[in-house]
């Protein structure tokens, strides 16, 4: 049927559409949204890199990723073993704790984080956000990290263990590499899951530890500055090189469910 | 192994059977994910809990907080918003995701490859990126002021600060999400079984309404729970394109504690929307099983 096809056609330029044009906007020479742009110039890509405004968010948000990405999968990867590998008292509540911050609006978090951590000091603080995202994160690594976990072959295991390996040889030379791919995928989840958290950052990463889309949100808001367009372009061509990469190599794209 | 013969004396029934190396097995399941469990009660459930005591005890102990949302028109009327809204993003997102979802299983090809990656850099690029986007197409000197003008519109209607701009953006911001679901629920279905419907004498149409349209309905639902749901607890996009007419829920608990300092009202509502969202996946957990909605 041609005339679905050009109906799927139409939707996805709806989808593509608006994520192209910040490119040409971040080129634009004209101070505020018009478009197309009246000329075009490098400049604001010059005061992208060189304004502290915007270069200490960036680095916040690579450092609080980072950060989250670590401490997520330290929490994560014990838990999925003991949640796939074993059934024990609890096991079902363990389940619903880890899951539950995918299920609470971030809003609502972000106003209990702000009443927590402010007496305590850790609102206007990198520690702060890194455990709001931490938490956050935690579901979305244990659900890619226990599915692999469930495709994994014990048989593996038990054939290093009866040709005389110990638990801890077997866990690092058998288990662990067939395991790899899964937990550096789960790892960038996490990593793109704190590195994209706005809402809960706008309230409490305060100044100090102020992250990159939280001062978008701030430029969007109160200045409309221009340079927001280059940080849009700077994302989405990461994007377009991280799915053109995922096309090459998968023939299938990478995505979340 | 035989639980009946490990069974002791004193446990007619067998139902908690004795089984001396269950309670390592329990130990080592309990210190592995002690850690987690620990981070998330304190780190998470704990401001949790903080949110609803505040809810009722800021500065009294009173429900004065919860009489004054559902008692007043204007926050009632944000309720009804935030529902109207959820609604309408949820069924154009369904309307507009189905479709192609379908082009994109059924046809294939390189066409279906291409729509399958715009839709997946859609998912990974920003939803700032694209509220920004949002807000120079629909800007006074964006490209669809410039074509009102062009085809005469003098002067040309406001497109953005408003409940427009607003459905717009949260269908284009959340649309990944309902073709996704849908699509890995269509890619389940066995081509085969429309196949043998054809064969039996079903024309196409027949063939997809009562074979292929039912065997994709656990993904439009999957889609239409994940996107009415996000979209109850939206902040950052209404927020930008919305006026002060539009606002969601989200928005407004935003206010009251950045320009209000109204914690404990500003807690009220958060509990109302999280129990709002909580029962919508009591329902599709009793329904459809939780653990399905982010397989």
């Amino acid at each position: 049927m041609n005339l679905l096809r050009a109906i799927a056609i139409a939707i996805g330029a709806f989808i593509a559409a608006p994520m192209f044009i910040v490119i040409p906007m971040s080129l634009s020479d004209s101070p505020s949204f018009a478009f197309p742009p009246t000329g075009y110039w490098l400049g604001y890509y010059r005061a992208y890199f060189t304004n502290e405004l915007w270069t200490t968010p960036t680095i916040n948000s690579a450092i609080i990723a980072t950060a989250t990405m670590f401490v997520t999968m330290a929490l994560v990867v014990p838990a999925s073993f003991a949640l796939v590998r074993f059934r024990f008292p609890g096991r079902g509540l363990v389940n619903f704790l880890l899951m539950m911050p995918l299920m609470v609006p971030h809003i609502v978090l972000a106003l209990g984080y702000y009443a927590v951590f402010s007496p305590v000091g850790l609102t206007n603080n990198h520690i702060g956000v890194i455990i709001a995202h931490t938490c956050v994160s935690v579901p979305v690594a244990f659900l890619i990290v226990s599915a692999t976990l469930k495709g994994f072959d014990r048989n593996l295991e038990r054939a290093a263990m009866s040709s005389g390996a110990g638990p801890l040889r077997t866990f690092l030379h058998v288990t662990l590499p067939v395991l790899r791919p899964g937990f550096l995928v789960a790892s960038l989840f996490a990593f793109l899951h704190s590195f994209d958290e706005t809402v809960i950052a706008i309230f409490i990463a305060g100044r100090d530890a102020s992250t990159l889309p939280r001062k978008m949100y701030e430029s969007v808001r109160l200045e409309a500055d221009p340079v927001l367009a280059v940080v849009s372009s700077l994302l989405f061509t990461l994007v377009l090189i991280g799915t053109a990469i995922a096309a090459v190599t998968r023939k299938r794209p990478v995505h979340a469910t | 192994m035989n639980v009946t013969a490990a069974r002791p004396a004193d446990n007619p029934t067998g139902r908690k059977a004795f089984r001396p190396w269950r309670s390592r097995a329990n130990l080592s399941a309990w210190t592995l994910s002690a850690p987690a469990v620990l981070f998330i009660a304190v780190l998470f459930v704990y401001p949790l809990l903080d949110v609803v005591v505040i809810s009722f005890t800021d500065p009294t102990l009173s429900l004065v907080h919860y009489r004054e949302f559902f008692s007043s028109p204007l926050y009632s009327r944000v309720l009804g918003n935030t529902f109207w809204f959820a609604f309408m993003v949820t069924v154009i997102c369904l309307l507009l995701g189905y479709p192609l979802a379908y082009v994109i299983v059924r046809y294939g090809g390189t066409l279906g490859f291409a729509l399958l990656l715009v839709v997946a850099m859609s998912f990974w690029t920003s939803f700032l990126v694209r509220t920004y986007s949002w807000l120079v197409i629909l800007g006074s000197k964006g490209p669809v002021t410039k074509l009102l003008a062009w085809v005469g519109f003098d002067p040309v209607p406001q497109i953005l600060f408003n409940s427009f701009a607003t459905t717009l953006g949260m269908v284009h911001i959340l649309i990944p999400y309902m073709i996704l679901s849908i699509y890995a629920a269509m890619q389940k279905i066995d081509p085969n079984h429309l196949r043998a419907a054809a064969s039996l004498g079903a024309t196409p149409f027949q063939g997809f309404r009562t074979v292929f349209f039912p065997l994709s309905l656990p993904g439009v639902v999957n889609g239409c729970t994940l996107v009415f749901i996000i979209c109850l607890g939206f902040y950052v996009t209404p927020v930008l394109l919305g006026g002060p007419r539009d606002q969601m829920i989200a928005g407004l608990i935003g206010e009251q504690i950045e320009e209000l300092l109204e914690w404990g009202f500003a807690s009220a509502m958060a509990v109302v929307l999280l129990a709002t969202t909580m029962a919508l996946l009591a329902v599709y957990n009793r329904l459809v099983g939780l653990d399905k909605l982010w397989g």
